[in-house]
């Protein structure tokens, strides 16, 4: 009889919980965040719940939304799929209405299946590959541009400006670097030869047998899809093996960090990125708001922030955290963002996305006119 | 194009060699496999890195480079002899007595202790060294070698060098010689075996650490996880050279950077982890006690 009153006490208190949880779930309404927030790419994760979170503290500041505060929940997916999904059951058993994020296209692609199942709203401010939107799910949306936008204009650069004869593209084995290096062998067509395509492994230190292989080949510059951890370390070596030809990659290296990382050998090397948003008077204001909190935003912080306040306006105006409901009003309706205004096409994918082509000039970004 | 993947692969063996002595040692006295050694290199990156800083800041390199990678290569070593000697003193001295596993798992427990110590105190990012010295050298036979290159392949040949005329010639070189034959009777003869057992660990790790900043200079990154793939590599070498025989790690190491080097470039860059662990196994298969690993006589 003893043990049954134990029982019967753990029973209890494990109801009370529940029914507290359940309570003070619906004084809030939860947004996850999702990123990778520690490893190499651990700026571009925290950068995205840094912004997040300032969206949502101006949101509380007002009163929230629906006449209910709004609640954070940070994930970090280490920018590994698995950690990624493990991310999404998390968000899924805490019950939130929306994710930003993830930030990887290999993270975002696997997870979104996982959130739309669970009827959960997803922004991704940095998921380049199309096939993310391409699954037919209708909570899906991203407010960046597309890795075929982004190979088309690089390409269309490099034969324009470059003009080589030989070309060699190396790529990080990832969803993300992988079809953007295809994307770019694609648009370039008959332009130019491609004489060395080739994958790397993410997070080895030594790239000098690949670099000495391209090398060989004598090609006029070389395309990497990837992130600005191994981009570094590529230039970085480069110029130790003797290989002095520019480099043109895409968005994931376009940060800083990818200098500090290079150095010198960082000079010259092409990036493809969204405008500079620095004229426009909303961005500024959103620059400085940020900088006062937690100094410098970062590349994608901005459309992170955007992303947030997207799902943020959907609810109030639908007066609905129902996903369905949300994702309708988001796919049909036009939103003013800190980075212009935001409306999305069938897919899910932002109608205009402009990609431009950055150089590296005494260590900082410049758009090449 | 052969030179130079020469050149690449002799000075990344290089660093293979000088943490896989370190594994090759200890076995060689102990029959323990030190996991906790690649953690040890790490450490030694991460030292190297902060006297570099701590050097810029009063303004050495713009007064001499040389002397600044000289003290920080020999302070870095320094701090992981102690290391070294601290974790034989606390975590496999107390299970010498015990069953062949406790020390083993007591290896991989420090290990772990060791690289989140790092990861709380210096955090998951990536530690970054802007280049100190310039990627373009001089040209042998069409390909570059750079400073650094020059620099890993003659520091490390001195090393190995100082280490093989310490074992064959001193006093203590002989009484390691001696307790890796038969340490009781070595005992007896009135070796003081711990203190043998303390030198190796601090020679081991002063070379680890050697490589460790060695590393840092050549590549300018470091993390806390970065000793686990060093480890296995240097370990995959120590066995490939026969472990417990000091020129088999020698062998093994530089034979381990070429083959990756060379495996790369000719045949699929994205299986380059894959080639060593590949001829690891054929070796294994072939000769079960690696390749030099015969000359039971020799191994210290």
């Amino acid at each position: 009889m003893k043990r049954f009153f134990a029982y019967l006490s753990v029973l209890g208190s494990v109801a009370v919980f529940l029914i507290s949880c359940q309570s003070q779930q619906q004084n809030v309404i939860r947004i996850g965040a999702a990123g990778p927030m520690t490893g190499d790419q651990s700026k571009m994760g925290i950068d995205l719940r840094n912004s997040v979170e300032l969206a949502v503290a101006e949101w509380n500041q007002q009163g929230g939304v629906l006449g209910k505060k709004i609640e954070m929940l940070a994930g970090d997916d280490q920018a590994d799929p698995k950690q990624a999904v493990s991310v999404a059951n998390k968000f899924i058993n805490q019950k939130v209405v929306a994710v930003v994020g993830h930030w990887n296209s290999s993270c975002s692609i696997p997870t979104s299946k996982y959130y739309s199942d669970a009827n959960i709203v997803m922004i991704s401010p940095a998921t380049t590959n199309p096939q993310f939107t391409l699954q037919g799910l209708k909570k899906v949306f991203r407010v960046c541009g597309t890795d075929d936008q982004q190979g088309r204009i690089a390409a269309a650069f490099v034969l324009k400006t470059l003009r080589p004869k030989r070309i060699a593209v190396i790529h990080d084995k990832t969803a993300y670097g992988q079809g953007l290096a295809d994307y770019f062998q694609k648009a370039l067509g008959n332009g130019a030869e491609v004489v060395y395509y080739g994958g790397i492994v993410q997070r080895d230190p030594d790239y000098k047998a690949v670099l000495t292989a391209i090398k060989e080949k004598k090609p006029e510059v070389y395309f990497f899809g990837g992130i600005y951890p191994e981009a570094g370390r590529l230039v970085r070596q480069a110029k130790e093996v003797g290989l002095s030809i520019p480099m043109i990659t895409g968005d994931g290296v376009y940060d800083p960090t990818f200098v500090n990382i290079a150095g010198k050998a960082a000079e010259g090397t092409y990036v493809t990125f969204g405008k500079d948003p620095a004229g426009l008077t909303t961005a500024r204001s959103f620059n400085e708001k940020y900088k006062k909190v937690y100094g410098e935003p970062g590349p994608y912080s901005i459309y992170a922030y955007d992303a947030a306040n997207v799902i943020l306006n959907a609810i109030k105006a639908t007066g609905s955290t129902d996903a369905t409901t949300v994702a309708e009003y988001i796919a049909k309706s036009t939103f003013q963002g800190a980075f212009g205004d935001i409306s999305f096409d069938k897919n899910g994918d932002v109608t205009k996305a402009p990609y431009v082509v950055w150089q590296v000039r005494d260590g900082k970004f410049t758009e090449v006119k | 194009m052969f030179v130079q993947q020469l050149i690449n692969g002799l000075a990344l063996g290089a660093v293979y060699a000088l943490i896989a002595l370190g594994y090759t040692m200890v076995y060689g006295i102990l029959h323990l496999i030190n996991f906790a050694h690649g953690e040890v290199y790490m450490l030694g990156a991460y030292l190297g890195i902060i006297v570099m800083g701590l050097f810029t800041l009063v303004g050495l390199p713009a007064y001499s480079l040389p002397l600044t990678l000289f003290l920080t290569i020999l302070i870095s070593m320094a701090f992981c002899a102690l290391y070294g000697a601290a974790i034989e003193r606390f975590a496999y001295r107390p299970l010498r007595a015990a069953a062949k596993l406790a020390p083993l798992i007591s290896a991989v427990g420090v290990s772990i202790i060791l690289q989140n110590v790092v990861m709380l105190t210096q955090g998951t990012e990536y530690k970054n060294l802007p280049p100190l010295l310039p990627s373009e050298g001089f040209d042998l036979l069409g390909a570059n070698v750079s400073p650094v290159q020059a620099f890993i392949l003659s520091s490390s040949i001195v090393l190995m060098l100082i280490l093989h005329f310490f074992v064959a010639k001193t006093r203590l070189g002989k009484a390691m010689r001696a307790t890796s034959q038969d340490r009781v009777m070595a005992g007896l003869l009135g070796i003081n075996i711990n203190q043998v057992i303390s030198i190796t660990f601090m020679i081991g790790s002063s070379l680890a650490a050697a490589a460790g900043v060695m590393v840092t200079l050549y590549y300018g990154v470091v993390h806390f996880f970065m000793g686990y793939l060093a480890g296995i590599k240097a370990f995959t070498a120590a066995v490939l050279g026969g472990i417990g025989s000091i020129p088999g790690a020698m062998l093994g190491g530089f034979m381990l950077g070429l083959i990756e080097n060379f495996g790369a470039s000719y045949i699929s860059s994205v299986y380059k982890d894959a080639f060593a662990f590949l001829i690891l196994i054929i070796t294994l298969i072939l000769r079960p006690s690696g390749l030099l690993g015969q000359k039971a006589m020799d191994k210290v």
